[in-house]
C-alpha cells in the first residue's frame, strides 16, 4: 500500500456463518498505537469482545495478526500471533508461532485476519491474493496435522500454499489444542485450535503473490546488514544453531531449576540422557529456519535405533523436551520425543498436555489417584507407555483422558482433589522453570496477561546473575540476581514492555529479545527504515505499555484481579531441597506490590488506574473502569 | 565457468535468498518476484534452492519462439523483455524449473548480480557457493534421494 510502508495494508473479515468476506483498510492510527501482531488482536479483541461470552460461542473471533517486519528481509520475521477468548483460562487466549504463514499472508495482502462467528459445517478457508474460497472440510474431519496439510495441498493441487491447521483434539474440544503451521510449528498455547474447531474451521490456508515495500529501502539495507553481523558475531551463535532452545536443559539442571517430577526437585538425574546436547550429537541431521532467518536453530533429527527406530520430525523445542522428561520423570529420550510426535499430530499443546500428565502421576505417587480411576494405566514417574496412551485419550477424549481434557484447574475440581497441586496461573500451565530459583520469571508467571507463561516477559537476564547489568539497567544491583527479590518489579515491567514490542512486530523473540540486538532504540530506528512512522525509543516502549494494559483491562473485565496474580502453593510454601536453588520459596506479596507501582495500576486490585490509562492515550478504556465487575 | 552452487544439507529453507534477490532487483520483497525459490519439504526436512544454473545448452534458449531469451558473451542466461510474449515455452522447457513467471509480464530468471550474486553472499548457512563447476547439476529429486538415505530417513 502507496502511504503505508512495510504493512500489507488490510484487515480481512471473515464471517464464518454467512460465508461473507469484508476487506477493510488497515487503520493508520491503529498501526502507530500497537504496531502490529499481539497489539492489533488484544486491541480488537478488547474493542469487539462481549465481555463474559462463551469462548466456544459465536460470539467470541478470532484473529490472526502479523507485524510490518514480516515478508521483508528483516532476519527472523516470520511470526504471528493468533488471539481469541481462551477456552482453557476463560481470559485473553493468545499464542504465537513461526515457520513459513505470515509472510505468505501479507503477500496475500493481509496483516489480519478475523475469524467471526460459526460454521455450520467443517469447512478450510483459503485466502489467495483478494480471492476467498470456503472450501468443504468434512473429508478432514479426525485427521491429524500430517495428514489434513497432506490432503489440502492434494486437493487444492498446489505445494506451495501455508497451511494453518488443527488436529483432532482440537475437534473433540480439548480445551488446550493448538494451531499448526508447517506441521509442527505450534500456536499451542490457551487453546487457540480448540476456538477454531469450535467454529467449524479446520484450516486457514493462504497463498499470496503480491509484495511488500518499505519506506527507506537504502537504510532498512544499512540496519539490515548491521543485524546480520551482530547475529553472526554474538557469543551465542553457535550454541543456537546446533541446540536451539534445547540448550536450556542443562543450563536449567545446573542452576537447581528445572522442573523435575512435577516441581519437586529441580535437578533431574537423567539430565545429560534427554538433553540438547545429546540430541545434537547423535540425533540432528540438519538445522532449519522460519522465514528470513540467519540463525536457523531448529533442527530436523532421526531416531536410528530401538524402539522408535524410524521416527523423524523438526526440533524439538526446550519446553516440550522438558515436559515430556524431566517434569514427568522420564528418562528415556526417544519416548519423550515420540510423545512429542504425538502431541504435533494430535493437535495438543505439549507443555499443558505433560503438565496434565505429570498432575495425574504425582496424585497417583501420592496415592491420591487410583488406578482404577485410570482405566488401569499405572502413572509411576516415568512410566513411558501409560505417557504415551495417555496423550491419546486425551486426544480422543476417552475414559479419564476426557477428565484431563479440560486442562488441570478442571480435573482438580472434576476430581475434587489436587487443585493445590495444580502448576497453573489463572488456568494456564506454567513452564519448564522453577520460579523459587528465578523471581524475575516468577513474578512474570504471576502476572502474565494470558497466564502462567514466561513469553510475555522472559526476563532472561536474571540468568546472568550480574548485579552490574541490574545497577545499569534499574539502578538496583538485586534486581537482575536470579535468588534476589528487590527491583523485580522494575525489571518485569521492562522485560513485558520489550516482550509487548517485538510480539508485535513479529521477529523471533529468542534472537532479537534474547541477545539483546533489537532494544526499544534500534527497534525505532528499524521501524522508520520500514514503516516510515517516526518514534522514539520511549514510544516504542510505550507501545509496549499500552498492549499490555488494554490485556490487563480484558482481563480486569473477565474479573481478574490481585488475588489471581499469584503461583502455585508448592512455590509459596515449599522449599527447593537440593542444588544451587536450595531452601528457597518464592515471596510473591513484595514482589506483586513493586510491579503494580511500576505498572502504574491499583496495589490493592491490580487494575490499571485512571492517570495510567490515560497517559497510554487508552482513554476508552479509562471510561470503562467504573463499569468493572466488583469482586 | 562460475555457477551458484548447492548445497543441499546445508539450506535451512529460511528463504532469505529469496528476499534478497527481490530485493537486490526490484526493490520489493515478494517471494514471487525473486529469481531463486526454496523448494521445501517440511516432513522430511528437505529444502532445495532452484535457480539458473547456466546449463551450456540451455532449452529455454532453444525454445523461445520469439528469441528473446539469449546468453550474453560471458554466458549468462538473459531475457529481453522487448522481444517477449509472455508465451511461458522458456519455464516450461526449463529441467530445472528456474524460471518463473507468476504475476509479471515477463520471465525472471538469475543474472548472477553481475558476478556476485547477492543470494550467495547472504545465505545464511553457506548453502549457497559461487564457483567454477560443470553443469548441468543433479536434479533436486536425485539430491533429495541421497540426503535423505544418508540421514536413514529411507532405505
Amino acid at each position: 500500500m502507496a502511504d503505508m510502508f512495510g504493512y500489507a495494508g488490510k484487515v480481512l473479515r471473515v464471517d464464518l456463518a454467512a460465508r461473507r468476506v469484508r476487506v477493510s483498510a488497515l487503520e493508520k492510527e491503529t498501526a502507530a498505537f500497537y504496531l502490529g501482531g499481539r497489539g492489533f488482536n488484544s486491541k480488537r479483541l478488547y474493542d469487539e469482545l462481549t465481555p463474559g461470552i462463551d469462548p466456544f460461542g459465536e460470539g467470541n473471533k478470532l484473529i490472526f495478526s502479523t507485524g510490518p517486519l514480516v515478508g521483508t528481509m528483516f532476519p527472523t520475521a516470520s511470526r504471528f500471533n493468533v488471539s481469541a477468548k481462551s477456552p482453557l483460562t476463560g481470559i485473553l487466549g493468545d499464542s504465537n508461532a513461526g515457520g513459513h504463514f505470515a509472510s505468505e499472508l501479507k503477500y496475500a495482502g493481509y496483516d489480519q485476519v478475523i475469524l467471526e462467528g460459526l460454521s455450520k459445517k467443517p469447512i478450510y478457508v483459503y485466502v489467495h491474493d483478494s480471492e476467498v474460497d470456503f472450501k468443504d472440510a468434512s473429508h478432514l474431519l479426525g485427521k491429524d496435522v500430517y495428514e489434513a496439510d497432506e490432503i489440502i495441498k492434494t486437493d487444492l493441487a498446489e505445494r506451495r500454499v501455508q497451511i494453518a491447521c488443527v488436529g483432532p483434539a482440537a475437534e473433540k474440544g480439548v480445551r488446550y489444542a493448538g494451531i499448526f503451521v508447517n506441521l509442527m510449528r505450534a500456536a499451542a498455547r490457551t487453546g487457540m485450535g480448540t476456538v477454531m474447531a469450535s467454529k467449524g474451521v479446520k484450516a486457514l490456508v493462504v497463498k499470496g503473490t503480491g509484495s511488500i515495500e518499505v519506506a527507506h529501502p537504502e537504510k532498512f539495507d544499512r540496519i539490515v546488514t548491521e543485524i546480520e553481523q551482530e547475529i553472526y558475531s554474538h557469543g551465542q551463535y553457535w550454541p543456537r544453531r546446533q541446540m536451539g532452545t534445547t540448550r536450556i536443559l542443562m543450563m536449567a539442571n545446573a542452576g537447581g531449576f528445572l522442573p523435575t517430577r512435577h516441581y519437586m526437585s529441580g535437578i533431574f538425574e537423567h539430565a545429560r540422557e534427554v538433553s540438547g546436547e545429546r540430541l545434537a550429537e547423535e540425533y540432528n541431521v540438519k538445522a532449519r529456519g522460519c522465514f528470513a532467518c540467519t540463525i536457523p536453530c531448529s533442527r530436523f533429527y532421526v531416531v536410528r535405533d530401538g524402539r522408535f527406530a524410524g521416527l523423524f520430525a523438526e526440533g524439538p523445542e526446550y519446553e516440550p523436551l522438558g515436559s515430556f522428561t524431566a517434569r514427568v520423570g522420564n528418562g528415556d529420550l526417544d519416548l519423550a520425543l515420540k510423545a512429542i510426535d504425538a502431541c504435533n499430530r494430535l493437535g495438543l499443546d505439549a507443555l499443558t498436555t505433560s503438565e496434565c500428565i505429570s498432575w495425574a502421576m504425582e496424585l497417583y505417587e501420592r496415592g491420591l489417584l487410583k488406578r482404577t480411576e485410570t482405566d488401569g494405566l499405572d502413572l509411576s514417574w516415568g512410566n513411558g507407555d501409560a505417557i504415551l496412551a495417555l496423550i491419546e485419550r486425551i486426544a480422543r477424549r476417552e475414559g479419564f483422558g476426557d477428565t484431563l481434557a479440560d486442562g488441570s484447574r478442571t480435573a482438580a475440581e472434576k476430581l475434587g482433589r489436587g487443585k493445590d497441586l495444580t502448576m497453573q496461573v489463572k488456568g494456564l500451565d506454567i513452564i519448564m522453570a522453577d520460579p523459587r530459583g528465578l523471581k524475575g520469571f516468577g513474578l512474570g508467571y504471576a502476572v502474565a496477561s494470558r497466564g502462567g507463561d514466561h513469553l510475555r516477559s522472559e526476563p532472561f537476564i536474571e540468568l546472568s546473575d550480574d548485579p552490574e547489568q541490574g545497577r545499569r539497567m534499574f539502578g538496583i544491583p538485586d534486581s537482575t540476581m536470579r535468588l534476589a527479590y528487590k527491583g523485580k518489579g522494575k525489571l518485569v515491567s521492562y522485560f513485558e514492555d520489550w516482550c509487548a514490542v517485538i510480539d508485535a512486530l513479529e521477529p523471533c523473540k529468542s534472537i532479537m529479545q534474547n541477545m539483546e540486538i533489537l532494544t526499544f532504540d534500534k527497534a525505532a530506528e528499524v521501524i522508520e527504515a520500514v514503516t516510515g512512522l517516526r518514534m522514539s525509543g520511549a514510544d516504542v516502549r510505550s507501545v509496549g505499555e499500552r498492549i499490555v494494559n488494554i490485556e490487563r483491562m480484558f482481563n480486569a473485565r473477565e474479573g481478574v484481579r490481585r488475588q489471581d496474580d499469584t503461583l502455585p502453593r508448592r512455590f509459596r510454601e515449599e522449599k527447593l531441597s537440593e542444588g544451587p536453588s536450595k531452601g528457597v520459596i518464592f515471596e510473591q506479596e513484595p514482589m506483586l506490590d513493586e510491579y503494580y507501582h511500576a505498572r502504574g495500576w491499583d496495589k490493592e486490585t491490580g487494575i490499571p488506574t485512571r492517570a495510567t490509562l490515560e497517559r497510554l492515550g487508552l482513554g476508552d478504556a479509562a471510561a470503562e473502569l467504573k463499569r468493572l465487575p466488583q469482586r | 565457468m562460475k555457477r551458484i552452487n548447492i548445497d543441499a544439507e546445508k539450506c535451512s529453507g529460511c528463504r532469505y535468498c529469496e528476499m534478497v534477490c527481490s530485493f537486490h532487483h526490484e526493490r520489493k520483497f515478494s517471494t514471487s518476484l525473486s529469481r531463486i525459490s526454496v523448494t521445501k519439504e517440511d516432513k522430511y526436512g528437505f529444502d532445495y534452492p532452484i535457480v539458473c544454473h547456466q546449463c551450456d545448452t540451455c532449452p529455454s534458449v532453444t525454445s523461445c519462439p520469439a528469441g528473446a531469451i539469449t546468453r550474453s558473451e560471458s554466458g549468462i542466461i538473459q531475457v529481453r523483455e522487448d522481444l517477449c510474449t509472455g508465451c511461458g515455452a522458456c519455464v516450461n522447457s526449463c529441467m530445472f524449473k528456474a524460471l518463473k513467471l507468476s504475476g509479471i509480464s515477463r520471465p525472471l530468471v538469475c543474472d548472477l548480480c553481475s558476478g556476485e550474486p547477492a543470494c550467495v553472499k547472504k545465505c545464511p548457512t553457506g548453502a549457497l557457493s559461487f564457483k567454477d563447476s560443470e553443469a548441468p547439476f543433479d536434479q533436486p529429486s536425485d539430491v533429495r534421494r541421497k540426503l535423505l538415505g544418508r540421514w536413514g530417513i529411507i532405505g
